[in-house]
Parts: structure tokens; sequence; C-alpha cells
């Protein structure tokens, strides 16, 4: 009797317990759900940026880059051109009346984006700790190597870093590169110009003997001319991080381009077609030896959007 | 198909309390004396006569039928009355405006509109009804007066109980369906004897069927951990294990206080839920790009974000997201996107075998059909 009473008390209280708590988490999911989300959305970034209620947003691209950007029939096309488009889609946006392309030259890149002249750069931007102190960057969206690009002239006097050290070869680079740097660096004596393309219209010319650069851009023009120049590999060590430039006072902006960025890094990496990889197949791929990915993008903040909740599989 | 009678046959001898009230067999060709159909004061049962339902008062069938009535007026009713409040407050409080979407918002469109948006809420609120009904229906029988949710259960058809637990299930998010589990139990009263006769058996299948639940679901606890999201992992976790004790009478002392404040509370979820359900649009988000024809500059067209009221040779009525109501002649239209809203971004990032918590099974299923969704750039 006395066992079936204790039981039964027992009984009762885990009852009890059990009505009481399944209240509690009744109550606790019903506040859970009225609840705003914690991490910021994508929305809430774009309301920060400086870009919110522009009627057009105004991008940093290469008029002379071949393959990178450039200009032809009027159109502006390109691996960058291609990245800036999905960046700027993303950002909302689209078509060619939501989107102004600004063309910017090597040395202007840092300027235009502190003047404001443009909203973001895209333009073969290499990530340096020195750029970081005046601009910005999301990504790495690419990463480069630097090569020499030389005329079948000299295909085969032209090897190696020594070779660019001879005083009897003229070398040229364009200005405020990292490229220039990097030549200082191993003592190679350089001719610096405005662009590369200066210094590829030089070669021809026969002022020249050497262009040094990023891979991308010397496959441009190796594109451009394929049977009067040649890409020499040469051991320069360190790769090109390319980034898209941000106003440094942007932070939101920065964090919305990274995370588009890591939206198709991440695309890619499940096999999907990539917006990257279409960019990348449609331009640069069939000139580039060996195979390229996009790299996985640095600083990637935690944003919230309307398409996560699709399939992931 | 109830609760109480359950409870009260299955139940022999589970314990010292005595055995819950039966539900009343209605007796129409003998009905007790003092069972008139007089609403007059109640007439208490002489000390130590069974109490049953026919005590309260009325016939019992026609009590039946009345409180059926009552049911059924507030199942279809409140819907209907959301529905019209609900225009009132999309239309930005302005008369013409409603007058505007009454005008061209069909009665079923608005049903069905409301349905689609509310039906997560309704169920909720029935499943509240029902398991807090089977738990006071449970231990009723220690009250002076059976309680409106114990009465509400006991004249429910058992078909509409189990439709209300389903709805939930479709259409609860998935974070929360586990909650599901003790509100079956208790609107139910089912016990875990149920699941067999000896202990041994019962126990081994318990935990395996808890640890199968827990294999499931590990990978998204293991996220939920390595996120910091402790509220999501006791959501999952806990209440399978709340299941086995739900059911069975409660003690005096917590029933006389759980009946009333539970009721209130319910009644004030409600509301406090129904405000959100109330001002959400009846009318698909779109943003609608608007030009003159043949101009293609930003400058010269204009994106008018909110809902299309109607359209017709000459216009397309648009009710702006910011309020106000714009007429815009077809042919300056260059383009229409439908959009979501910001209520629909998700709070986490856990997901059960590809499933978002924050889904429900109806929504899950949905986007496995159509699994890629493009927020539209005008939508930014």
């Amino acid at each position: 009797m006395a066992v079936s009473l204790s039981s039964s008390r027992w009984r009762a209280a885990a009852t009890t317990a059990a009505v009481a708590l399944t209240l509690l988490l009744g109550a606790a999911a019903g506040c859970d759900s009225q609840k705003e989300p914690e991490l910021p959305s994508v929305q809430e970034k774009l309301r920060e940026s400086h870009i919110w209620g522009q009627p057009v947003l105004r991008i940093g691209v290469a008029d002379d880059e071949p393959l990178m950007g450039e200009i032809r029939d009027g159109n502006h096309i390109g691996f960058d051109v291609e990245i800036a488009r999905y960046i700027a889609a993303s950002l909302g946006y689209e078509g060619e009346h939501r989107l102004e392309f600004v063309a910017v030259s090597t040395e202007d890149r840092i300027p235009a984006l502190q003047g404001g002249v443009v909203d973001l750069v895209v333009s073969s931007f290499s990530i340096t700790e020195e750029r970081k102190k005046l601009v910005s960057f999301a990504g790495p969206y690419f990463v480069t190597t630097q090569e020499v690009l030389v005329p079948t002239r000299h295909k085969d006097t032209i090897r190696t870093i020594e070779d660019l050290r001879n005083p009897k070869y003229r070398i040229c680079t364009s200005g405020g590169s990292t490229t220039e740097a990097e030549l200082e660096k191993n003592q190679v004596r350089t001719l610096v110009v405005k662009d590369v393309w200066d210094c590829v219209k030089g070669i021809r010319a026969g002022k020249y003997d050497a262009v040094s650069s990023d891979e991308t851009i010397l496959a441009g023009f190796l594109a451009r001319y394929p049977t009067e120049f040649e890409i020499v590999d040469m051991p320069f060590g360190t790769s090109e991080l390319l980034g898209v430039g941000v106003p440094i006072g942007d932070p939101a902006l920065r964090d919305l381009v990274a995370y588009f960025l890591d939206k198709s890094y991440q695309q890619g990496r499940s096999g999907e077609a990539s917006p990257w990889l279409t960019a990348y197949n449609r331009t640069l791929g069939p000139w580039l030896r060996g195979e390229k990915r996009q790299p996985q993008p640095l600083d990637v903040p935690r944003l919230v959007d309307f398409d996560d909740k699709a399939p992931q599989r | 198909m109830s609760a109480a009678p359950a409870t009260a046959s299955d139940e022999p001898g589970a314990g010292g309390p005595p055995p819950p009230v039966l539900r009343a067999p209605v007796q129409p060709t003998a009905p007790p004396p003092s069972a008139l159909p007089s609403t007059a004061g109640r007439v208490e049962p002489p000390p130590g006569a069974a109490r049953t339902e026919t005590t309260g008062g009325w016939d019992p069938a026609e009590r039946r039928a009345r409180a059926s009535q009552s049911f059924w007026t507030a199942v279809v009713g409140v819907p209907a009355i959301f529905s019209v409040l609900r225009l009132g407050i999309e239309a930005g409080g302005e008369l013409q405006t409603t007058l505007l979407l009454v005008a061209n918002v069909g009665p079923v469109n608005l049903l069905a509109g409301f349905l689609t948006t509310a039906a997560r809420l309704l169920s909720t609120v029935l499943v509240a009804v029902f398991a807090l009904g089977g738990v006071l229906a449970a231990s009723g029988h220690r009250l002076t007066r059976r309680p409106l949710f114990a009465r509400w259960m006991e004249i429910t058809p058992g078909w509409f109980v189990a439709a209300s637990f389903l709805m939930a299930l479709v259409t609860w998010p998935l974070l929360y369906l586990p909650l599901l589990l003790p509100t079956v139990a208790a609107a139910f009263q089912l016990r875990p004897e149920r699941l067999h006769e000896r202990p041994a058996l019962r126990v081994l299948i318990v935990v395996a069927a808890y640890a199968g639940y827990l294999w499931l679901l590990v990978p998204t606890l293991r996220d939920a951990g390595r996120q910091g999201e402790l509220l999501p992992i006791v959501l999952l976790v806990v209440p399978p294990l709340l299941a086995l004790f739900v059911a069975g009478p409660l003690p005096r002392v917590v029933i006389q206080p759980l009946a009333p404040v539970t009721q209130l509370a319910v009644l004030v979820v409600l509301v406090w839920a129904a405000l959100p359900v109330i001002s959400t649009p009846v009318l698909p988000l779109t943003v609608t790009t608007v030009g003159e024809p043949g101009v293609t500059s930003a400058e010269a067209t204009e994106e008018i974000r909110g809902h299309v009221v109607t359209t017709d040779d000459v216009n397309m009525v648009i009710l702006q997201e910011r309020g106000g109501v714009r007429y815009v002649p077809v042919d300056q239209v260059r383009g229409q996107v439908l959009c979501p809203s910001e209520e629909e971004l998700p709070r986490y990032r856990l997901r059960i075998h590809d499933f978002h918590v924050e889904d429900s099974l109806l929504e899950g299923l949905g986007r496995r059909v159509r699994p890629v969704h493009r927020v539209d750039a005008a939508c930014r």
C-alpha cells in the first residue's frame, strides 16, 4: 500500500514536472519564433552601406587589359568585368542602366576610391598591406603570379631573372603596381609607364624588350598577339591575390562583397556552376596554363539572406 | 476517440487517485430529475454521489450541442473576422484603400490567403487547447467545475483533434516539431505502459526509439553546439522525454491554479501571436519597374515596391509598401518581380538533413521540388 502510494506520488510529481516543462518549452518556442534574427542580414548591411538608395552603382574597371577588362564594340568585357557584374547584381544593380563602368588606370585605382569617383574597383587589384591602409579589400577572387611577357625575338635570350638584370634589356612595367616593387626587390631596373598596354605597344615599336606584370594581364596581351609574344615563367616567389577594392570608410559594403564572393566560392565547392567559374571559362580559362579555381575569400562575415533556407545538396 | 475514456479505461490500477470522470453516456430516455433544461443555478449532487456531466444543470445532449455550436462558431468565425480585419491593416487604415481592397480581393482568395499565413497559428492554438484539455480532463474530477478546455476536448470529434495535430505536423517549423510528442501524449493521455505489457521491453522500445531519434539529429545538434545555440538543442532533445511522463492526473494543488492560468495564457498568446498574423500582407510583395517607353536611363525609371491589387486595360493598381495607392498606366510598366519579405529571413543556421530547422515539412518539401530560389536584384 505504502509502495503504491509513493509510486503514485512519484508519478504525479513526474507528470507535474513534465507538464510544467512542456508549457515552459512551448512558451520558449513561442518567444523564439517572434524573435528578430540575431545575425545581421544582407538587407541591413545594404542599408548601412553608402550605396543604399543610389540609383546607379559605379565600378572602376580597366579598359585596356585584354581578357580582364577592355572595351569592345562599346561594351566592357573581361573577367574583372564579369565579376563586377555579378557583385553588382547581388547588390541589387542589374542591367546596364543601373551600372556604370568607370575606366580607371592602374595608378588611379586608389584615388578613384578615395575621391568617391567609384563605389568599387574590380581591376586586377592586388591585395597588399600597404594598400590596405588606404582602401579596404574583399576577396581574394583570383590568385595570380608575376610573369614576364617577351617578344618572340627574345624568347630564347630572356629566360631568367638574371637575364632581366642585364642592362642591355629594357624592362617595362606599369606604375603603382606590385610588379614594380617586386622587380625593384630583385634589383631589376625598370622603365615605368602608365599601363601595361603602353609597355606592349612599346615592345612592338622596339622601345622595350620585355614587360612584367600579373599572369592574367599578360595572358590577355598574349591572346591578342599570339604569334608575337610568349610568356616566360619566372620564379618571382610571391603570388598575387586579386581583390575587390572598397572605400575604407564603408565596412558594410566590404562585408557584402566578401559575402557574395564567398557565396560563389561555396557554389563552386558544391560542384555547381558558380558565377566565378562561368566568368573564368568565358574569359581567362582558355588562355591560362594550368587549372585555376576560385580562392577562398578571407574575412567573410556571417550574414543571413532570403535564400538561406534553400537546400544545399 | 477521446482522452478521458482512454485514461479511465486503460489505467485501472495506475495509482491511488480515483479514476477520472467518464464521459457521461447520453441517456435521452431517462434523464435524471436534476438535469432539466433550466439555465438557472446548478443543482449540487448529493454528497458521495458520482458526479457526471448531467449534474451541470442541462440535458447533456443539449449541453453538448451548445458547446459544439460555440466551438464551431469560433473555428469558422475567427478566421473570417481576422480576414476582414487584415484588409483594414493592409490598407494602412485608410477607409478608401480598404474599400478598394474589399472590391478587388475575393472572399475565397482572402480566406485561402489567411489560411496560408495563419495555418501555423491556428494549429498551434488548437494543439494547445487539446493538450491542455487532455491534461485537465484527466484531473478534472478533482475540481468542482470541469475546466473549459476539458469540456471542449470532450465534445470535439476525434477526427478533428487528429486533424489539428496533422496540420501542426505539416505547418510547424521542424525545430518545434518535437513539442508535438508531449502534446499528443497529453491530449490523448498516452502513457508508455501502452507500448508493451512487460516493463523491460517497454524500456527497451523507448531507449531504442530515442537513440534512433538522437542519431538522426546528431549533425544538427553538433552544429548547434558549435554555434552556441542552446535553445534549439533543448527543443530537439528534451520534448520526447517529456512525452513519457506528461500523461496522467495532476495533484489537486497543481490543477486548481493550472486550469484558469493556462486557459487565460492561451487566450493571451492567441492575441499576441495573432497581431503579426493580422499584419501579414494578403497580397504578394512585388517590385514593379515603371518608366516612360523608350527611355533607358536609371533616372528615368522608378521601382515601386508594393502589392499589385488589380490590373485592367488602362492601369495597374499598386498598393505601395510604404503606404498609398499608385495607378500606373500599363504601357509604362517595364518589368515586375516577386520579392521575399524580411519576415522570411531565417534566425538559425541549422539544418536537419538539409531541411532548414525553421522550415515546416511542407515548406521543406516545396524547396526540394523547386530548389533554386534566386532573389531578384530589384528586390534589394
